[in-house]
């Protein structure tokens, strides 16, 4: 029970935290801010205060998420009227979920892909062409989302499947690059300008019409931040769920060496069809709900140096981590927008940060705890 | 003699070159223990890889239970009932040494992706028991090692690894293992210990038929009753240790001795 | 299509396989020695462009006006830039990390050529737009049959050419060259005979790229342009061709420079919906080739089939 008072405790500390980042608005504030917080994560590496949380939240997951997703509820409601505010945090949501399914694949399968952000944007496009003809309900159209994306990824299963390591890492990048290309010289999604897409709306809820209930008002963007919720829990359900079963040992066989893994018998080609396939299902997903967020997607959200942020959050977070990249994920969205000094030099900043992670700490952040079918989850 | 296990008529690999297997005839009895031994570069382990399907073949053929194997994908020689060692330890060393002996038990495994997501209960179960199997099977080689199934198998010492690896070949139940080298650098009396857990074990299953590429030559006359001496992917000699260690061409090629 | 049509179409296609084949032996090279791909070598490329522009722009402001001055100045300050990254890539970047997982190696690389990138587009003057590449040769020619045929081309075609044997007579006759194809054959064994293997790698990077600084100086010259992106684009066909060559063959990686131009080219002139979309045909040429023939059209390692 201690443990888990420290743990809730943490919890509440990090909240305060990221609701003070959130509504701050003086650029002086919030370099104060950031800087406090770079000196507690340097205080809590180097004096192992974190020990005591990180066995507790280790060793209960359910409660752990359970505060989690508390505190993302309490920011959201704490901020209900600050539309930028919420604005980020949903779109830091929408960036876990899609780098979650990234890990499906880099991390679990060893499958590279430097596309997320091309598979994010299929999700995309495919909302807005279906949302503004067809009329599906919004909730498949999400779904939509995620399986067109699928789908493009087979275009690169046959390339990928036949190559490793370098030369599929090489496909990936041809084709991010390809996609952008293509997306704007073509004219019909809109070419360099891109697409505007309506309002969700799924059954008679209104996405973007300000709630009010009684004496409760908020931004419109609340209801985004429902939907992001509940996708972040399915995805972290999902994955979690992958990596916990025997699954998750085949997936981390092939990638650590695909000879041991074929000679007992494991279907390399299938594993990692399985792996790039969910994988960029869960992207598209998050890429569809993400345009709709937003209203208007053109290229350039989708451009190559895009895809190297998603996979600069795996790495900077801990490649294998669900629990590494979302941290990752809050501080690569929120540090350049919050402080805007340094949002034109975010591509810079990022990659040279992976690069140190890489060569000095290539677990990251929060290093992938080890799988543990039987007993506690971490000692 | 009855029909042997596995057959091998004129098998040939080359790679360039370089003949690693030249038109080599062996056969190996079922339940029995076949000696494989040879100079360094002599084709054992080259033999080894053919068989399980990870180089293809240039010719010959290779039948196993009767059946023929030759071209077979490594996954389906496996599933046909063949595992191995492999010379240099190939444990997943990030994962929990339980992790690496369920890699060797793949195909018993239901990996199927709904089943994974959504039957957690049924999952759990399947856990519980394999990892009571594994746990036996770890403790006739290991006691000790048996109660640290959850820990990385980057932890353990080498020998320790060897032992899973052994394991891990042996969890599917196969019905002929692969022994490339399972002592290499083990003592002794750990290399003869090591042997007489496998050979417990074959007792067990009753029936496994075994091939041990090995260069302790005081194992091999130990557990082997028959051996065959390959030299430039060549078989040069075969019988019990004690003849084909007398035979001059032997002596010349491998023990070398005039 | 007349002639002199075809004239131009193959010129072109020329002067690209050249290009592509000055990268493209730079990842070969990097890969003997090293067995890694240095993602980085695009935009080494690209900061060797830019680093000829600067020392244009410098040397015109000083009030130097003799092409053949500027040109030297170009073309040497474009090397020493270009072969110094490759030689700082390689001591920081790639050897600090020899013996990690390739994933990583390949991660780290490709971040770095991402910061060499980001640093050309925000701290070079006016960095983030297109810039303009001034013409050093003389742009005049002959006419034949209707198609002009410029000397400035003929001459970046004559260098390239020039460059690329020059590093095939490093590589195979001289001192250097024995020590590269010695690291390259077995590292181990270069070590014991008393190779410094170090001092070979820097070497052999600071080469690799060096001559990659002419494809970029190449690529401004003719389009009389330059772009921070640009090594993006070469550094994905300059790998692409160096494995449709086979990896580690140099010959290789020159044919597959060539080839993948003339595919290129091929298909732009047969491919009838204009040319907004000829760099998607480049890049899904890449991804066609790559499912075709992974390894390469030239030389096959033999590998596990797992």
């Amino acid at each position: 029970m201690r443990s888990r008072a420290i743990a809730a405790l943490f919890t509440a500390l990090v909240t305060a935290y990221a609701w003070l980042l959130l509504r701050a608005e003086s650029q002086g504030a919030i370099a104060a801010l950031i800087l406090v917080g770079i000196a507690a994560g340097i205080l809590a590496m180097r004096t192992q205060l974190l020990r005591p949380v990180a066995r507790s939240l280790g060793s209960n997951e359910r409660f752990a998420q359970g505060l989690a997703f508390a505190a993302v509820v309490v920011i959201a409601l704490a901020l209900r009227d600050d539309d930028f505010a919420l604005l980020l945090l949903t779109r830091v949501l929408i960036v876990i979920v899609a780098c979650l399914g990234l890990n499906v694949q880099f991390g679990y399968a060893g499958v590279v892909n430097f596309a997320g952000a091309s598979f994010f944007g299929v999700g995309g496009y495919t909302a807005a062409v279906l949302a503004s003809s067809a009329r599906l309900p919004h909730l498949l159209v999400l779904l939509a989302g995620g399986v067109t994306a699928a789908l493009a990824g087979t275009v690169l299963l046959l390339p990928i499947l036949r190559t490793r390591g370098h030369y599929a890492a090489l496909i990936t990048i041809a084709f991010a690059l390809l996609f952008r290309t293509f997306l704007e010289v073509n004219d019909a999604l809109g070419g360099p300008q891109g697409l505007k897409l309506g309002e969700m709306r799924i059954g008679p809820l209104r996405f973007n019409d300000p709630i009010s209930a009684g004496p409760f008002e908020g931004s419109f963007y609340l209801r985004y931040i429902a939907v992001a919720l509940v996708l972040v829990a399915l995805a972290f359900a999902v994955v979690q769920r992958l990596d916990r079963s025997w699954v998750g040992v085949a997936l981390d066989t092939v990638r650590l060496d695909e000879i041991a893994a074929a000679s007992f018998g494991m279907d390399i080609a299938r594993w990692k069809i399985a792996a790039f396939t969910v994988g960029n299902f869960i992207i598209g997903v998050a890429g569809a709900l993400s345009a709709f967020m937003i209203g208007f997607i053109a290229p350039n959200n989708y451009s190559f140096a895009e895809s190297l942020i998603f996979v600069s959050i795996l790495l900077l977070g801990g490649i294998g981590s669900a629990w590494g990249l979302s941290l990752a994920t809050a501080i690569v969205i929120l540090l350049p927008e919050k402080f805007q000094i340094i949002q034109e030099y975010r591509f810079l900043m990022f990659a040279a940060l992976v690069v140190l992670t890489l060569l000095f700490r290539p677990v990251g952040l929060v290093p992938r705890p080890l799988r543990r079918l039987v007993g506690p989850p971490l000692s | 003699m009855t029909t042997p296990l596995l057959s091998c008529r004129r098998l040939t690999r080359r790679f360039g070159g370089v003949v690693a297997l030249d038109g080599l005839d062996l056969e190996v009895e079922a339940a029995s223990v076949l000696g494989l031994i040879g100079p360094n570069g002599s084709g054992k382990t080259t033999f080894f890889n053919v068989v399980t399907g990870l180089f293809p073949a240039n010719a010959g053929e290779i039948r196993f239970a009767g059946a023929p194997i030759t071209g077979l994908r490594p996954q389906a020689v496996h599933r046909a009932g063949i595992a191995r060692t492999f010379q240099r330890s190939r444990l997943c060393l990030p994962l929990s040494i339980f992790d690496n002996l369920m890699v060797g038990n793949h195909q018993h495994l239901d990996h199927r992706l709904w089943f994974n997501l959504v039957r957690r209960q049924v999952l759990r179960r399947q856990i519980e028991e394999n990892y009571r199997a594994a746990r036996e099977l770890l403790h006739i080689f290991d006691p000790p090692l048996a109660d640290r199934m959850m820990e990385p198998a980057a932890r353990i010492p080498m020998i320790d690894r060897r032992r899973v690896e052994v394991c891990r070949a042996l969890i599917s139940r196969p019905k002929l293992l692969l022994l490339d080298e399972p002592s290499a650098g083990m003592t002794h009396e750990e290399t003869l210990r090591l042997m007489d857990d496998i050979l417990e074990v074959q007792q067990k299953l009753g029936g496994l038929t075994i091939i041990l590429i090995e260069h302790e030559m005081s194992v091999i006359e130990r557990v082997t009753r028959r051996c065959v001496v390959l030299n430039y992917g060549r078989k040069i000699a075969e019988g019990a240790y004690a003849e084909v260690s007398r035979d001059p061409e032997v002596r010349e090629a491998y023990l070398g001795l005039e | 299509m007349s002639a002199s049509v075809i004239a131009q179409y193959v010129m072109n296609g020329a002067m690209l396989g050249m290009m592509y084949a000055l990268v493209a032996v730079g990842f070969t090279l990097f890969f003997g020695v090293l067995d890694i791909i240095q993602f980085s070598h695009g935009d080494v490329v690209a900061a060797g462009a830019f680093a000829g522009l600067a020392a244009w722009t410098l040397l015109t402001a000083a009030g130097v006006a003799a092409p053949a001055v500027l040109l030297l100045a170009v073309v040497l300050s474009a090397v020493a830039v270009t072969a110094l990254l490759g030689a700082v890539v390689a001591r920081f970047i790639v050897l600090p990390v020899k013996g990690a997982p390739q994933l990583n190696v390949l991660l780290v690389t490709l971040m770095a050529g991402t910061v060499l990138r980001e640093c050309l587009r925000l701290f070079y003057p006016g960095g983030s737009q297109p810039k303009l590449f001034p013409a050093l040769l003389p742009t005049s020619g002959w006419d034949i049959g209707g198609f002009h045929l410029r000397f400035d081309n003929v001459i970046l075609l004559v260098s390239g050419a020039l460059l690329i044997a020059g590093t095939h007579l490093i590589i195979t006759r001289s001192r250097l060259g024995l020590a590269i194809r010695a690291v390259a054959q077995d590292e181990e064994t270069a070590r014991t005979m008393g190779i410094d293997f170090r001092r070979v790698v820097l070497v052999t990077f600071a080469l690799g790229s060096a001559l990659a600084a002419f494809a970029g100086v190449i690529d401004g010259l003719y389009y009389n342009e330059v772009f921070f992106g640009m090594g993006l684009l070469l550094g994905v066909i300059g790998f692409a061709a160096a494995i449709l060559g086979g990896l580690g063959n140099l010959y290789g990686a020159i044919v597959g420079g060539f080839l993948f131009a003339a595919l290129q080219t091929i298909g732009a002139v047969a491919l009838p919906f204009a040319s907004a979309y000829k760099d998607v045909f480049a890049f899904g040429v890449v991804i066609l080739l790559m499912a075709i023939r992974p390894t390469g059209l030239i030389g096959e390692r033999a590998s596990e089939r797992v």
